[in-house]
């Protein structure tokens, strides 16, 4: 049991300094160049995209003007943009357990940040690509987030079938690199039931997947579809000729109300089935990657919806995400005793106020976890979650060249007896920066 | 909080949505939203002031509309008049193609309208001067090989060439040195590179020209001149000159270019 507590604490503070450490990803002011229009124009809340932003990105990142060939675009522009959150960050974390006995600690700094490199554009009518090298912190790491292309209308002149090729992120109900807050990640995306985590511990919705993405829509995006079938996020590789075969789904219908009191509403549903291997060939008593075999699942099904109150261009979004995951036992390394299963979701507000300039996001979160089948012979609550984020964002310049705002927010989180005595571990994040693109 | 509480949430979501022709808005734009749909999406090119001057209007040409004049080109209406909501509209809509006016077909009926209703207030024009209906249009006679040859001949005979070329290729004698109203330069189009044209896609947006004029620019209108027989015969000959129309000229030769 200790064993079991100590993984998922060194988990969740690795989860933690991940999450604190990465840059908050796309918001791309390349675009805001090469078009002319400001950030606000697709960003609901900077990044939160709205149903002008999804089109545009839908559409491959172009206006169908008849500019979006790059040799259309001014000689000198580049289709590079940077964003990093210089900020100060206060950490506690309740219930450590120390050779002093029991404490909570505190810690609190400037973050050694890290940056997103964002480079995407349009390579031809109808073709556009993104890559995101990612890192840069301290620690000299540089890895690539994103790196794709993406065909427009490759078979017939219809915005129904479109194609993505490459490491993307899958068409989530709420983007895991577009999100407003700085701190918590969706709890549902990414979690897994207490255990020997090993493989079992490794599938995220929110980690980028190599892989194919077939995309549909209809005019203006309201409704949509998404396949992916993708390599599993950081499995050791299988001797299949699709590595671990996955696949993911989504499906989203917008309908826009055109009143003040309720502009539009959102349903949609989703789900994912990814595959990692539970055996491997090995050499000296080691796994050989690339040799694994007796694939096992992971999965996630869900629902979502969102509602917009008040004018679209300045609402208050509601999204409600509903999620079951499962585990196979077999990820579990034969530890488990069954396969995990668990219910979650996310209530998310983000309120744009009508003010003069629209500088205002104000935004709130609640994620929580319940699990429903513990692997391992634990308490069924063991690592149910409860994780609150509030915030507020103040733009200070939005322009066709950058934007900045400062940013403020606390979010706390309890992980049910996860503590090394059995008490429930918290952990809670304040921050405060500002957050720059250009 | 279980699941299930927040399926019944959900079920409230399908509800509302089902609801939806019960919440269709059509009352006039509100101006006070309008500013901050303005904000949101025209400031950067129509400026803070409305002038047309925002920080991105240097960069690109043709320049975006100066609202302070209520002088606007693509109408339904009479030459010298002003828009309708609804030519606005069509405009906000549908974008203007090969400039830099987007499509904002996403943000909806709604915001179109309270945007417009903002616009409004930046001349006094709209507060002067009475709304005049769009032209009628009659019924589009056939687009066929013998109205495109009628409309060949009115072309040359109406000097359009003078400004879009011998082959409508927006090479003619004047073709550089027009302006507009704001004393900008302006180019004439080029009738055969581009699938679309600013005025629209059908030999109706083409018509439609011919008879309103494009207001603040040196293209007139031919209300007086041409009967809507011959403005239909003129329009389909100008619609054949689009990629993969009729009449499309064939590209010239390498040595052809070279020479010019």
């Amino acid at each position: 049991m200790k064993t079991v507590r100590e993984g998922l604490l060194s988990a969740a503070g690795l989860c933690i300094l991940v999450v604190l450490a990465s840059a908050p990803a796309h918001g791309f002011p390349a675009f805001a160049r090469r078009t002319g229009l400001r950030c606000t124009s697709c960003h609901e809340s900077w990044p939160v995209l709205n149903d002008f932003g999804r089109a545009f990105r839908d559409n491959g990142y172009q206006l169908r003007l008849g500019k979006d060939v790059p040799t259309e675009n001014p000689f000198a522009f580049w289709p590079v943009a940077i964003r990093i959150t210089p900020h100060y960050a206060y950490n506690t974390v309740t219930g450590q357990e120390t050779d002093q006995g029991k404490k909570t600690l505190t810690t609190g700094g400037i973050a050694d940040g890290a940056m997103d490199l964002l480079v995407g554009g349009n390579l031809n009518q109808n073709v556009s690509y993104l890559v995101v090298p990612t890192g840069f912190a301290s620690d000299g790491a540089v890895s690539l987030e994103s790196y794709w292309v993406y065909f427009t209308r490759p078979l017939a002149d219809s915005d129904w079938l479109n194609i993505r090729v490459g490491k993307h992120e899958v068409d989530l109900p709420v983007s895991a690199h577009r999100s407003i807050n700085l701190t918590n990640p969706y709890l549902i995306y990414g979690y897994h039931p207490a255990g020997d985590q090993d493989v079992a511990g490794v599938f995220s919705l929110g980690s980028n997947q190599r892989g194919v993405e077939v995309l549909g829509h209809d005019r203006g995006s309201f409704l949509r579809y998404s396949v992916s079938l993708f390599n599993a996020n950081d499995s050791p590789g299988s001797r299949n000729a699709w590595d671990s075969p996955s696949a993911y789904g989504h499906v989203q219908k917008y309908w826009r109300l055109d009143s003040y009191g309720v502009s539009e509403v959102e349903l949609g549903a989703f789900g994912a089935y990814a595959q990692y291997p539970t055996k491997t060939l090995t050499l000296n008593g080691q796994p050989l990657a690339g040799t694994g075999g007796d694939l096992r699942p992971s999965e996630r099904y869900g629902l979502e919806g969102s509602i917009l109150l008040g004018p679209a261009e300045t609402p208050l979004r509601l999204e409600l995400v509903l999620a079951s995951g499962k585990d196979d036992k077999d990820l579990y390394q034969g530890a488990a005793l069954r396969d995990g299963t668990w219910n979650g979701g996310f209530f998310e507000a983000i309120w744009v106020p009508p003010t003069d300039g629209l500088h205002w996001g104000i935004f709130g979160r609640y994620d929580y976890i319940r699990n429903s089948k513990q692997p391992l012979d634990v308490a069924k609550d063991t690592n149910d979650q409860d994780q609150f984020t509030i915030g507020v964002k103040y733009t200070l310049a939005f322009l066709n060249r950058d934007e900045y705002a400062l940013h403020f927010e606390y979010s706390t989180d309890r992980m049910k007896r996860m503590a090394f005595d059995g008490s429930d571990l918290r952990v809670g994040t304040l921050f405060g920066g500002v957050d720059f693109a250009f | 909080m279980r699941n299930s509480s927040f399926a019944l949430i959900l079920a409230a979501l399908l509800a509302t949505a089902a609801c939806v022709p019960a919440f269709a808005d059509e009352r006039p734009g509100d101006p006070r939203h309008g500013k901050l749909v303005y904000q949101r999406y025209c400031l950067s090119c129509h400026g803070d002031l409305g002038n047309g001057q925002g920080e991105f209007a240097q960069w690109i040409t043709p320049r975006p509309r100066d609202y302070r004049q209520g002088t606007f080109k693509w109408r339904s209406t009479p030459s010298g008049a002003l828009p309708t909501v609804d030519d606005l509209e069509k405009t906000i809509r549908d974008g203007v193609y090969g400039t830099y006016m987007p499509t904002w077909f996403a943000i909806g009926h709604r915001a179109r309208l309270d945007v417009i209703a903002y616009i409004q207030q930046f001349s006094d024009r709209w507060k002067t001067e009475k709304a005049e209906a769009g032209i009628e249009i009659p019924a589009e006679p056939p687009n066929d090989a013998a109205s495109i040859d009628k409309g060949k001949k009115l072309y040359v005979a109406l000097k359009c060439a003078q400004c879009h070329g011998d082959q409508g290729q927006a090479d003619g004698v004047s073709a550089h040195e027009l302006k507009d109203d704001w004393g900008n330069i302006i180019e004439p189009a080029d009738l055969t590179a581009t699938p679309s044209y600013k005025c629209g896609d059908t030999a109706r947006d083409i018509y439609r020209v011919f008879m309103t004029g494009l207001n603040g620019t040196p293209m007139p209108s031919f209300v007086s001149q041409i009967s809507k027989e011959d403005a239909w015969d003129l329009a389909h000959f100008i619609w054949s000159l689009r990629p993969g129309g009729a009449n499309h000229p064939q590209p010239p030769a390498v040595g052809a270019v070279a020479g010019h």
